[in-house]
């Protein structure tokens, strides 16, 4: 009887405890079910840039359609100090507020702090707070693996550039990837690797200077990352020859500039932001915001390489051949974040 | 690293020297006219905005460069018409009015590019050349700095102009008094708000000269933003110069070369962080003027507004 009774005290003790963990928990996560009626999304240039800031806020206005939230977008804040625009969105009843820059991360964690609006952000994995604060560091590595493939099949001088305006950890992943891709293909391919600036989206005059020379120290093959700086390395790859005298071919990332494209836009590696935004938006509703990474992958299209007129069917066939590898899991990409790793990957770099 | 030492590559690295020098040198020696006479011109970056807008627009329409120019540069005069009016006219804040001006030529250059360019993206090619006879046959450099647009001359020999304008004429004399001591000036029968006046409005034509220079030949398109703090670091270039044109002429190809010196040590592979690179320009040329340029000198009366009878 003892026995019996110290048994159910230990089995009331447990309860109480679990109990207690799961009040704690769920205190400690802060995370709750929320109402999700509307979706705000700023950006520090206009969505119109067949890049970042167009795909993001097309997919927060998809997600707002998807779901009837009402949609807010506010475009071109530029890269400055967006507290305010935060705060006033957050007056009008935002429910959630994605801040689509990596210049963005620390204002947004602040203002969601001070308005308890929750806020996506980039680049900023360490700021997560449940139930106010994600992070949406996206990896589009395996995209760029395959870009690479196609840069080392369609490379006439033997040597491919990667030129970024920045280096956050999504691109990072992307060069990273690109350099595993041009390796895989043809080891004897060199990767010239330059930074235009340390934040230098919107450097359009620094994007085409820095690609020219890349042109000109012998890579036919660019693919490049950036924002507004894009549009600079696409004119220096339409106004230069390469080394060998023919053309350069331009690989972009995470839009679609074909519809401005003057012939030398072989691909771009898109990203799809749908998935990830109405992640974020059925996390709000089940209470579980802010508590897990968010992701893009090759195996649901959210990454996927853009298919132009100027990439030969051959290429093509064996691009997408390896797709299917990577999905299937016989082909692993190494996630590489850092800029340090990114740079050893590099044949510049590694002929020291 | 030895395969980089072509020619080609050399050579675009001194025409990238070049391209990002010419904007800094137009701008900054338009701020030092203007700092000259006494006004502290903040705004320019607003103005390198303006010209870049204007500049591109004009010469995308046109398919002249040099009328892109000339509405480039009238942009940016016409955004120092503010600056005359409410800091040399009624005296305001030099400082809020110049980043009032910033602001507004971020937002409104941004605004006009989104219902004119923000779908479309058009670009200019590449701008016509001048060779110098004898000069730009040379391997490396000649093709780089003596096959260049006629713009280009004109802005390597303006600091000899104004040097020759400061001590030889009238219209020096004055900008010097304006800024050294408006009132005696004004007690010789010369107008101050006239001369400052003129000084601000030169500074803004030469300002959106700049910004029309990188919109059309260094970006050959326009962007929100693509100025990114070049009006700034010509500001820097002119205080720094303190008041003499050659200062500026060398600080903004010292800067445009440290910018090519990091894509050659990176393009070179030296492994070194990129950021400690990128940080080289602004170290370079802070360091070569502070060293060098101490002695010169900065007006008495730079940032103050002149109200007449005041001591």
């Amino acid at each position: 009887m003892g026995a019996a009774r110290a048994r159910w005290g230990v089995a009331a003790a447990a309860l109480a405890v679990m109990a207690g963990a799961a009040m704690a928990g769920s205190f400690a996560l802060g995370a709750q079910a929320a109402e999700v009626k509307s979706i705000a999304v700023l950006t520090p240039e206009q969505g119109t840039d067949y890049g970042w800031n167009q795909q993001g806020v097309d997919a927060a206005k998809a997600v707002a359609e998807k779901y009837g939230l009402k949609f807010m977008p506010a475009e071109g804040l530029g890269y400055g100090d967006v507290r305010p625009t935060l705060r006033e969105l957050s007056e009008e009843g935002a429910s959630l507020m994605i801040a689509h820059a990596s210049g963005y991360n620390t204002a947004a964690p602040e203002i969601a702090a001070e308005t308890k609006t929750p806020v996506a952000i980039v680049d900023r994995p360490d700021a997560m707070k449940p139930g106010l604060v994600a992070d949406y560091t996206l990896y589009a590595h395996e995209g760029a693996y395959l870009a690479g493939e196609m840069a080392a099949l369609m490379t006439r001088t033997g040597t491919v550039g990667i030129v970024v305006s920045g280096e956050p950890p999504s691109w990072n992943a992307q060069s990273a990837g690109f350099a595993q891709g041009v390796k895989a293909t043809n080891p004897k391919v060199k990767i010239v690797y330059a930074v235009i600036g340390p934040a230098a989206y919107s450097d359009a005059a620094g994007g085409r200077r820095v690609t020219e020379s890349v042109i000109s120290a012998g890579a036919d093959v660019i693919l490049g990352q950036g924002n507004g700086s894009s549009f600079g390395m696409i004119e220096a790859v339409e106004t230069t020859k390469a080394t060998d005298g023919g053309d350069v071919w331009f690989i972009d990332v995470i839009g679609d500039k074909s519809s401005i494209d003057k012939g030398h836009l072989l691909s771009s590696v898109m990203w799809n932001m749908v998935p990830v935004y109405s992640a974020m938006v059925e996390d709000l509703k089940a209470g579980t915001f802010g508590t897990k990474r968010y992701r893009i992958q090759l195996a649901d299209d959210s990454v996927k390489l853009l298919k132009t007129k100027h990439i030969p069917a051959d290429v093509w066939k064996t691009v997408m051949a390896t797709r299917d590898k990577i999905v299937d899991g016989s082909v692993k990409v190494d996630l590489v974040t850092d800029a340090e790793g990114v740079r050893k990957m590099m044949s510049s770099v590694a002929a020291k | 690293m030895e395969h980089l030492l072509t020619a080609a590559f050399l050579g675009s690295l001194l025409l990238g020297a070049v391209t990002a020098g010419v904007p800094l040198l137009l701008a900054g020696l338009g701020e030092q006219i203007s700092e000259k006479a006494g006004v502290l011109n903040i705004g320019l970056e607003g103005m390198m905005l303006f010209g870049a807008y204007f500049g591109f627009a004009v010469a995308y329409q046109s398919g002249s460069f040099a009328l892109g120019f000339l509405a480039g540069g009238a942009a940016g005069a016409v955004a120092a018409l503010v600056m005359v009016l409410l800091c040399v006219r009624l005296g305001m804040n030099q400082i809020v009015v110049g980043i009032a001006i910033t602001l507004a030529g971020e937002g409104l250059t941004a605004l006009l590019h989104y219902f004119t360019f923000a779908r479309s993206y058009p670009r200019l090619d590449k701008i016509g050349t001048l060779a110098v006879p004898g000069l730009s046959g040379l391997p490396v450099v000649g093709d780089a700095l003596f096959n260049r647009s006629l713009l280009v001359y004109l802005a390597v020999l303006l600091p000899f102009a104004l040097i020759w304008v400061f001590r030889r004429t009238q219209f020096g004399l004055n900008l010097q008094a304006a800024g050294d001591k408006p009132a005696a000036l004004d007690a010789a029968g010369v107008s101050v708000m006239g001369t400052r006046a003129a000084a601000v409005l030169l500074t803004g034509f030469l300002g959106g000269l700049g910004g029309a220079y990188l919109s059309t030949v260094g970006g050959g398109l326009f962007l929100p933003f693509m100025t990114g703090g070049a009006g700034f670091i010509s500001i820097v270039l002119a205080m720094l110069a303190r008041g003499k044109p050659l200062w500026v002429l060398f600080g903004a190809f010292l800067f445009g070369a440290s910018l090519s010196l990091t894509t050659a040590m990176q393009v070179a592979g030296i492994d070194v962080p990129t950021d400690v690179i990128q940080m080289l320009p602004f170290a370079m040329v802070i360091l070569v003027l502070v060293v060098f340029g101490r002695h010169s000198y900065l007006p008495p009366a730079l940032g103050l507004p002149y109200h007449r009878g005041e001591r």
